[in-house]
């Protein structure tokens, strides 16, 4: 492995990285993208990383004699909650072997650490090309030196009964339908200067949602939780609304930070969790 | 290519309304669907669990009957040469519109199936070219009078899913135009001149739909499912709507949980409602359920 201070961009990671493994030999440069050439790479995937403010990548793929390859991306994010940000996106488990959370999943490794979102895949998996993405995700994780913030917002979320593997964080509207379909339109004026954390919480065998949204001041918090009201709660003024489902789904603006839970079993569960957020 | 006799062991199901026009499809005399109207938009499913070797790839001889079955049943003709006779000319300039993404791409298989069935029309091999990233610079597709629309249908990181709507989006010089809002006004595509009233036919490729995306690629082996399905019909909405439906079914399957596409596909429903390409009311859709039918989630 190469020994090389810490990256300050992405290009330095082709040096941290062998000129061969087990067989697979790396390519004599890599190939770098920016967000205006992101969509040239990944194909109708660049949006998802433009959304969370992707700074550059570098890509390469390993190739071994009989033209199989093992892609390796490193993402630079611009900051950690970013890097969190697309990580969680579409995690599925809580894994702490790689970086500051990864995931692996028949021949592909992502892991997340300080502003850099890293991907290695190896398609068709086998257990050596699996050993051969964990070596390569261990050279990677150890040049990158330092450790990245989560996005505070998320420290607000109720510990009791949240599910950590579903913790998200955005700052674009699309994202808003994570887990339950709530619009198709940006309903509460979310954009890149209102963090937002969702998560999964169950309780007694129920399933629930609690989305939080930071905005710059109380004014603009307030003229989204009126939106919200308007156009999804039918106006209630005690911001509770039980859905055609049986579920409900209530709203809480406390100074700049919009509150709302989706598909609570009851009201009480909704005031509870409420209760808890420290704001 | 297998015979009738081979078709009628896979547990093949017809709907009634395929019966009902004549076609000569081996039946089971299980009936799945049952409604026929003119009016509706019909999409023909066919499963054929032979359709795939061991690997996960499509074998050819299965993927051509199924494709002759499936247009047999969208025509209401008795076989496949007549009913491609309904559709193409022996003069046209036919483009087929692939999808050559990597790690689910529209397949040979199917591009050759539908290649052969062109050619045995009349049209000149010259006069046919099979393209995706090209379509623009291609001059079989600057040129052509008709187009055929295959690819397989996947989750998608910004448009919720990709299908057959989003397919046409190489016809643009720069496809990041239309990616506004997740791809909401994918559609407009379709009244642009190279494309607007050319299209013959459209396939949506269902051997192995992928149901969830997961890094940056968007794709993992884990996230796709052996449905063993093609689609055809000439309403690309219809097609799109009923896919969908499937993909999300087969998401509340694997998740154990009803779990909506993030970013949801609206573009399907503007499609409908905007642009009138086609319907996404299933209960304007006639869906002839052909083969396989067990886990179709239709």
């Amino acid at each position: 492995m190469g020994t090389l201070a810490m990256p300050e961009n992405v290009n330095d990671f082709y040096r941290v990285l062998p000129g061969t493994i087990a067989g697979w030999t790396k390519p004599d440069a890599p190939d770098l993208y920016t967000p205006e050439n992101l969509s040239k790479y990944i194909d109708g995937g660049a949006e998802l990383y433009l959304s969370y403010n992707f700074k550059n990548a570098l890509a390469l793929k390993y190739k071994d004699p009989g033209g199989n390859e093992i892609e390796v991306d490193i993402f630079d994010m611009g900051s950690g909650p970013d890097s969190f940000g697309v990580f969680a996106h579409s995690r599925e488990t809580i894994d702490d072997r790689f970086g500051q959370g990864c995931e692996y999943a028949a021949g592909l490794l992502t892991f997340w650490k300080d502003r850099y979102y890293v991907s290695i895949l190896a398609y068709p998996e086998t257990p050596e090309r699996k050993d051969v993405v964990f070596k390569l995700g261990r050279a990677i994780e150890a040049a990158i030196k330092d450790t990245g913030a989560l996005p505070p917002i998320i420290g607000l979320l109720p510990a009791e009964n949240l599910l950590p593997e579903s913790v998200h964080y955005f700052h674009h509207y699309i994202w808003l339908n994570s887990f339950t379909f709530v619009s198709n339109d940006n309903v509460l004026n979310i954009g890149n200067d209102t963090p937002a954390a969702l998560g999964k919480y169950r309780q007694g065998g129920a399933a629930f949602f609690l989305l939080l949204v930071r905005y710059p001041d109380s004014a603009r918090a307030e003229a989204a939780d009126a939106q919200f009201r308007q156009k999804l709660l039918d106006g209630a003024a005690d911001g509770l609304r039980q859905t055609k489902e049986g579920r409900w789904t209530g709203l809480q603006c406390r100074g700049d930070l919009v509150s709302i839970v989706f598909n609570a079993p009851d009201e009480s569960t909704i005031r509870a969790i409420f209760a808890k957020i420290k704001n | 290519m297998k015979n009738r006799t081979s078709i009628s062991r896979r547990q093949f199901i017809i709907g009634a309304s395929a019966a009902a026009l004549g076609t000569r499809l081996k039946l089971s005399g299980q009936v799945t669907t049952a409604s026929v109207t003119s009016a509706k938009s019909r999409v023909v499913l066919v499963r054929d669990l032979n359709a795939l070797d061991e690997n996960g790839s499509p074998k050819y001889a299965a993927v051509q009957e199924m494709l002759d079955t499936g247009i047999k049943a969208l025509t209401g003709k008795p076989d496949p040469q007549s009913a491609w006779k309904t559709i193409i000319k022996p003069n046209d300039i036919v483009g087929i519109k692939n999808n050559r993404w990597a790690y689910l791409k529209t397949t040979a298989e199917v591009e050759n199936s539908l290649k052969k069935r062109i050619m045995e029309v009349g049209v000149k091999e010259a006069d046919i070219s099979v393209d995706d990233l090209g379509v623009l610079q291609n001059p079989i597709f600057q040129k052509a009078t008709a187009l055929i629309n295959a690819r397989p249908m996947r989750s998608h990181h910004w448009a919720g899913v990709g299908g057959l709507i989003k397919n046409y989006i190489m016809f643009i010089p720069d496809p990041s135009v239309i990616h506004p809002d997740s791809c909401a006004d994918l559609a407009s595509i379709w009244d642009l001149p190279v494309i607007k009233g050319k299209t013959r036919l459209n396939v949506l490729v269902m051997f192995t739909p992928q149901f969830h995306s997961f890094g940056p690629h968007s794709f993992n082996p884990k996230y796709v499912w052996k449905y063993h399905g093609l689609m055809l019909g000439f309403d690309p909405v219809a097609i799109d709507a009923t896919g969908l439906r499937i993909i999300e079914a087969i998401r509340r399957d694997y998740f154990a949980e009803d779990r909506p596409l993030n970013p949801p596909a609206k573009h399907i429903a503007i499609a409908d409602s905007k642009y009138h390409l086609g319907t996404a009311d299933p209960q304007k859709i006639e869906l002839i359920k052909i083969g396989y039918d067990k886990d179709s989630f239709v």
